[in-house]
């Protein structure tokens, strides 16, 4: 191809080199697009995954539960817990004589504590009473 | 003119018999405007049958036209041995009107001079026999305005819808490659979000100990919802009207045991409780639901 056979069809060739620039420049933007949606949805599932994991452990792992959980014995009279044994990282209360006040008020106390409750039994022992006892571990 | 062979380009200066010339003065201002009117302007000096090509510049305050065919100027360069890609440029004679008030002595037969502003070939034979003819210094002739033989056959698309068409395209890719570059971009933020929160808990870069620790918490954090929600509903039964005798749970289940005052109430506990997915058994006035966790 020599310069008079360019020279003749530069109109077409410009315009050629236009549409071809045209052309790479959206496949450039498809190409975008495509990396986009993989990665955005996978970078996103990775995010929420961590921040799951960190805010999970946060709450189940159990730091500083040992002297939080001390509150269950004080929330009532003392004459009224019967066994109070906290051994490592568990927790073996029992009470007698409690009104549905201070039934309310420990178990309120109790499911709002990040602890995993393995055994809970509340009993009615008379009228207007009763008896809780529970294991609970962090 | 002499057959030749060439080693390196070269410029053409073509004598009138090769082209038309029409001097005007128009009313237009750039010189595409006087070239689409070029055609009509030699309407009645041209055969119809020819195709011609047509190159205006501007002399002397008014518009010069010229009507050529390149074919026909291809085909004498050729029968002379001028091959086209050795023509850098083609310029028109008349552009030597200054320099032509003395005639130049082209061969034997004619002569090139211009007579009225017009550069015009001569025969010798009509020249007076003592006319003097001079050589031209084309090192002192600065010629412009000329024309390429590739330029002048024709394209099929026009300049103007070249200029058109093609300024579409660049602006089509030029919007196209910014939001490209801007979709790209809309990930960086996310992109970076995640590469702190790495930062933050290098342990849980590796998938495989996030899934392990994801497991063992979300196990206990299901369990233990599912043991506090259902409390908190057994709770929501009991009223000044039924009363909690018993509450058990235990590692995969719950039961409560409700003593209710009258039937009515006894009916209400039992349907109450059914709408929480609560089993409940009906005994006397008591009312015994349970769960599976």
């Amino acid at each position: 191809m020599n310069i008079m056979t360019l020279q003749r069809y530069k109109n077409e060739i410009i315009l050629l080199l236009a549409i071809l620039f045209a052309l790479f420049a959206f496949i450039y933007k498809l190409s975008a697009t495509t990396y986009v949606k993989e990665n955005q949805l996978q970078i996103q599932q990775q995010i929420n995954e961590v921040k799951t994991v960190v805010n999970l452990k946060k709450q189940w792992d159990g730091k500083g539960m040992s002297k939080k959980i001390k509150v269950l014995k004080s929330l009532v009279p003392a004459s009224k817990v019967k066994s109070f044994n906290k051994k490592s990282k568990k927790l073996i209360a029992s009470y007698a004589s409690l009104t549905a006040n201070e039934l309310n008020k420990l178990n309120n106390k109790l499911i709002n504590m990040p602890v995993q409750i393995i055994h809970l039994n509340t009993k009615q022992s008379a009228k207007n009473q009763y008896t809780m006892e529970f294991t609970c571990k962090w | 003119m002499e057959q030749m062979s060439l080693e390196n380009s070269v410029e053409i200066i073509l004598t009138p018999q090769f082209y038309t010339f029409i001097r005007e003065n128009l009313d237009v201002k750039f010189s595409y405007q006087a070239k689409q009117i070029a055609a009509s302007l030699f309407d009645d000096y041209l055969d119809p049958n020819m195709e011609h090509q047509y190159h205006v510049n501007k002399c002397d305050g008014e518009w010069c036209f010229f009507a050529y065919n390149i074919e026909e100027i291809d085909q004498f360069l050729a029968s002379k041995g001028i091959e086209k890609h050795r023509v850098s440029k083609i310029y028109f004679a008349q552009q030597l009107v200054d320099e032509l008030e003395k005639p130049i002595q082209l061969s034997e037969k004619n002569s090139l001079q211009s007579i009225d502003g017009t550069v015009t070939m001569i025969p010798n034979r009509l020249l007076n026999s003592d006319t003097e003819f001079q050589e031209l210094n084309f090192s002192n002739i600065k010629l412009n305005s000329g024309i390429t033989m590739g330029a002048s056959l024709n394209s099929f698309i026009s300049l103007k819808e070249t200029i058109i068409l093609s300024s579409l395209f660049f602006i089509l890719g030029a919007i196209f490659i910014s939001e490209g570059s801007r979709i790209k971009s809309s990930i960086e933020k996310e992109d970076a979000v995640l590469t702190e929160l790495f930062n933050e808990n290098t342990s849980y870069t590796n998938s495989a100990v996030r899934q392990s620790v994801l497991e063992k918490y979300k196990k206990i954090d299901k369990e233990e919802h599912a043991k506090r929600q259902s409390i908190k509903e057994i709770s929501k039964l009991l009223s000044s009207k039924s009363q909690l005798l018993n509450l058990n749970i235990d590692k995969n289940k719950i039961t409560a045991t409700i003593k209710t005052t009258n039937s009515s109430i006894l009916k209400q506990v039992s349907s109450h409780a059914k709408t929480k997915k609560f089993k409940s058994i009906n005994d006397g006035l008591n009312v015994k639901v349970e769960k599976q966790l």
